[in-house]
């Protein structure tokens, strides 16, 4: 056993250079998925060698985990196997940014802020924002589908992903999609791996399109007496011609966590456009909440200050999605589901029925329980609750992704299996254990 | 015919003697999309009226491996909703209700046989539309839409159909109905709604849809500027989009498409203007009327001809005739043309129009231009006369080196009509083995027997087959074991 190991770790050697493999037992403790360590850590400098460290792999029937910068490695069930944790770090280059044309190519390794810097020069953006985004990679914000408020008005990654290039799990690099704005050629594959966990291929290199930076941007706070005052506001405000770039639904907590004035519920709706509509669409909203409501303008940080609060909040993560309607209902359930358990914070973006529900420690039988409750609850709504952050325990409990229909999950299957037979990508870390 | 006896009587058990057509005449309405060139008449058309008769349909022709062929309304330009072999094709058109409009959640959900603009209608009086819109929204179903992931004018801003499918019912080649997606976003597992949308019906038979609604924009606001030459127009997008303004719609038409117009009915346009753009700005009305000014000020700035802003609906209704009636007016250029689709990144819309006109010059053919500029999506439409000995001939030529040309500068295939029978050959322009052969893979978990619409989307390519395998990197040797 020991000999194949070393010369592997040879073999992995020769394909990315003696400093890119560690099989030192901190650095396998440091790269541990659930308390998996891997045999080896390898870090490719270029996307050919991923492919090759995959090719290796796959005939040497090793089980790959990529991963970016590691902020989402909790999310799915514990690894079933693990030998190589495949850290696209080093696949940090932005190989293209066309400004005229809204794209950019980068590799899945360059981090959101990085990307953000860079595309802010030109008064662009691509604009996702998952919570801690920044330090985020693209690939991986890719690979988990993660998405944040601005989601209300430009969409997810799969609304933005437009080329994708990636390996194959048996090492054939290959491209799908285009690098233009606008494509149908052949079938939609960016959209197959977004959201995927590495489970069908490695992302390496992705083309996006991206968006103009809006000229101003406002956002207000409106504090409301209750979740349910909120939700009416949020509906009418979505029934309107009003185009807000954000609305987020907080409860108190999720106020006080953001160091704001304390009330029993808040919208947070942000606009972005020329100076004129900005504040008309304040305005808007002012006359919207009516007297009751207080109603404060907020500076540049808001958002800042909220992803942050989003990023570092809860022991446990759960995401919910259920119908918009019931966003109100289903955090009022999520509460009461969870009224033994401390630090519970509520969000939501409201007009699409996203919540995200961060809870302190608590006792995982707890939340074993509640999250039971609350896929029940959205069962009727064909909701889902997803487990987003947990330690193993609970992760191990309960299936982190719930269940999916059974007709779906059989093409899944069918789909993991075609694609990667021999399971090298990701073993058992998806729905289904997939 | 190459339908068995037991297979007709059985057809005609699920949908009754009335949803079968199978007289020659009958057939032969069906023989071809819009892309006339593509003849294949299937062997019996079927008309269901639910989905559980769809899904007895796909499982009667996989026991008996017979073709199938979904069809919407057959507006389709790429020889999709043909059988070239044959087979039982499925028309859609008495599955043509909105099932459930659901306001408050922002979306609808509709048979595939509904047409486009009804669903719009249907939602209009409330402040809602439903996005994509294919210039044959009139008359093309969002079945069809979903099946070709139609794009539009407004696609520029809101997106292409996919960007607007929460959810869909399908029976897949397997005969399985399955639903993807649906009223709620994100649902774990992976995107099959976002695969199929797209797929051609070579992966199943979508026999619902439930689609995202979008608010009316408070105010529309649409700008039309004349320019001496299409490549001033060019360079006028770039710096539209530049300017940090995305349009609802950023089209463009050429001088032979302005004449054509002009001749007719006549939309008014400048007679010496080479090319013309219409831009179309909407959202809050502070954003569009600030927008249209500064886009209107571009166009004067690069030269313009003449620069008009719409400022009542009738205005607008005018400025958009001449667009509307490109397509028709092209009939007093030309008999018949070649339709392309190709994109091209948006900066290089200047160098793919001058090398447009010289393509026209080297074949000896005009070459009419009216497209969606704002994305870079061609339209070129390639006229020739059919009478003339080798003109068909060098008009395919002439296409072929356009779709090169696109391809040279990074461009695309197709935009938003998809390939069909059409551009499957094309498809390795833009793709290696590799990536033809994965796609040849996804085809199959959908439907392994391969009955769903056969032979469109995929090329007859040795990578999209059984025996195929795409070359892999090379491994370091006899280090280990």
């Amino acid at each position: 056993m020991s000999v194949t190991a070393r010369t592997l770790g040879a073999a992995l050697a020769e394909i990315v250079g003696r400093d890119g493999v560690s099989a030192e037992p901190a650095a396998r403790a440091a790269a541990a998925v659930d308390g998996h360590e891997p045999r080896w850590v390898v870090r490719p400098r270029a996307v050919e060698d991923a492919a090759r460290v995959l090719a290796l792999a796959h005939d040497e029937k090793l089980a790959v985990a990529p991963r970016g910068r590691g902020t989402a490695m909790t999310l799915g069930p514990p690894p079933a196997r693990l030998d190589v944790v495949l850290d696209l770090a080093g696949l940090d280059a932005i190989l293209e940014h066309n400004p005229e044309d809204m794209t950019a190519t980068v590799q899945a390794g360059v981090t959101a802020g990085a990307l953000a810097t860079r595309l802010a020069a030109h008064r662009q953006a691509l604009p996702l924002d998952p919570p801690g985004w920044s330090e985020r990679t693209v690939g991986g914000i890719a690979a988990t589908g993660a998405s944040g408020p601005l989601r209300l008005r430009y969409g997810t990654m799969r609304d933005l992903l437009l080329g994708v290039r990636f390996v194959q799990a048996d090492g054939v690099l290959t491209w799908g999609g285009a690098r233009v704005v606008k494509s149908v050629t052949g079938y939609d594959v960016p959209k197959l791996l977004v959201g995927s966990l590495g489970t069908l291929a490695l992302i390496v290199e992705l083309t996006l399109r991206l968006h103009p930076l809006p000229e101003a941007e406002a956002t207000c706070l409106v504090s409301m007496a209750s979740l349910d005052d909120a939700a009416r506001l949020a509906a009418a405000l979505v029934d309107s011609t009003l185009q807000p770039s954000r609305l987020e639904m907080l409860d108190a907590a999720a106020l006080t966590a953001s160091g704001l004035p304390a009330a029993a519920a808040g919208l947070a709706i942000s606009f972005g456009s020329v100076e004129p509509a900005v504040r008309a669409q304040e305005a808007a909203v002012m006359t919207a909440a009516g007297r009751a409501a207080r109603v404060e303008t907020m500076g540049p940080a808001f958002w800042r200050t909220y992803d942050r609060m989003l990023a570092g909040t809860g022991a446990t993560c759960l995401r919910i999605t259920t119908l918009a309607s019931r966003t109100a209902a289903t955090l009022a359930e999520a509460r009461a589901a969870l009224a033994g358990a401390d630090g519970v914070v509520t969000t939501a973006c409201a007009p699409l029925g996203v919540l995200r529900i961060a809870v302190g420690p608590a006792d995982p039988g707890l939340l074993a329980g509640a999250v039971e409750r609350l896929r029940a609850f959205v069962a009727a709504d064909a909701g889902s609750v997803v487990i987003e952050r947990a330690d193993a325990d609970l992760r191990a409990r309960v299936d982190p992704w719930g269940t999916v229909a059974p007709a779906a999950l059989e093409l899944m299957r069918a789909l993991k299996l075609e694609l990667d037979p021999q399971r090298t990508l990701n073993p058992g870390r998806f729905v289904g254990a997939i | 015919m190459g339908l068995s006896a037991h297979v007709l009587a059985a057809l005609e058990g699920i949908v009754g003697r009335d949803g079968i057509v199978a007289t020659p005449e009958g057939r032969m309405t069906y023989e071809c999309d819009m892309h006339t060139f593509y003849k294949g008449a299937p062997d019996v058309v079927v008309l269901p009226t639910r989905a559980e008769q769809v899904q007895e349909i796909a499982r009667l022709c996989r026991a008996a491996a017979v073709p199938i062929v979904p069809r919407g309304s057959g507006t389709g330009l790429i020889g999709g909703a043909m059988a070239p072999r044959g087979g039982v094709m499925v028309g859609m058109n008495r599955m043509a209700s909105i099932l459930e409009v659901d306001l408050p959640n922002r979306c609808a959900t509709v048979q595939p046989g509904l047409i486009n603009l009804w669903l719009s209608n249907a939602v209009h009086d409330r402040g809602w539309f439903f996005a994509p819109d294919p210039s044959s929204q009139m008359v093309s179903s969002i079945g069809g839409n979903v099946s070709t992931n139609a794009g539009g004018p407004h696609c520029l801003k809101y997106g292409i159909t996919t960007n607007h499918v929460l959810g869909l019912e399908v029976v897949t080649g397997q005969g399985e109905m399955v639903r993807l997606g649906g009223k709620t976003v994100d649902g774990p597992g992976y995107d099959l709604t976002g695969v199929v949308v797209g797929s051609e019906g070579t992966f199943g038979l979508v026999t619902a849809v439930t689609v995202r609604l979008t608010h009316l924009p408070e105010a529309v606001k649409t700008v039309l500027a004349a320019f001496r030459t299409i490549v001033e127009a060019s360079e006028t997008v770039s710096a539209i989009i530049a300017s940090g303004m995305i349009p609802a719609a950023l089209e463009m038409l050429d001088e032979a498409i302005i004449r054509a117009i002009n001749a007719g009915t006549g939309a008014g346009y400048p007679e010496d203007a080479g090319a013309v753009l219409l831009i179309e700005l909407d959202g809050p009305r502070a954003e569009v009327e600030t927008q249209a000014q500064r886009a209107a000020a571009l166009c004067r700035e690069r030269g313009a001809l003449s620069v008009s802003v719409a400022r009542d609906e009738a205005e607008r209704a005018l400025l958009w005739k001449g667009r509307k009636e490109a397509a028709g007016a092209v009939g007093r250029l030309t008999a018949a043309y070649l339709l392309q689709d190709a994109v091209v990144p948006r900066s290089k819309l200047p160098q793919i129009m001058r090398e447009v006109v010289a393509i026209g010059e080297r074949y000896g053919l005009l070459i009419a231009n009216v497209f969606h500029a704002g994305d870079g999506n061609l339209h070129p439409m390639i006229c020739y006369d059919d009478r003339r000995p080798d003109e068909l001939g060098r008009a395919k030529e002439a296409n072929e080196a356009l779709l090169r040309a696109c391809i040279a500068l990074g461009g695309s295939v197709t935009g938003e009509h998809g390939i069909g029978l059409d551009k499957c050959d094309s498809l390795s322009l833009q793709y290696a083995d590799a990536d033809l052969n994965f796609m040849y893979r996804l085809r199959g978990v959908f439907d392994p027997d391969r009955l769903m619409n056969p032979g469109k989307l995929l090329p007859a390519h040795p990578a999209c087959g059984e025996a195929f395998r795409p070359a892999r990197p090379s491994l370091p040797v006899g280090t280990w074991v």
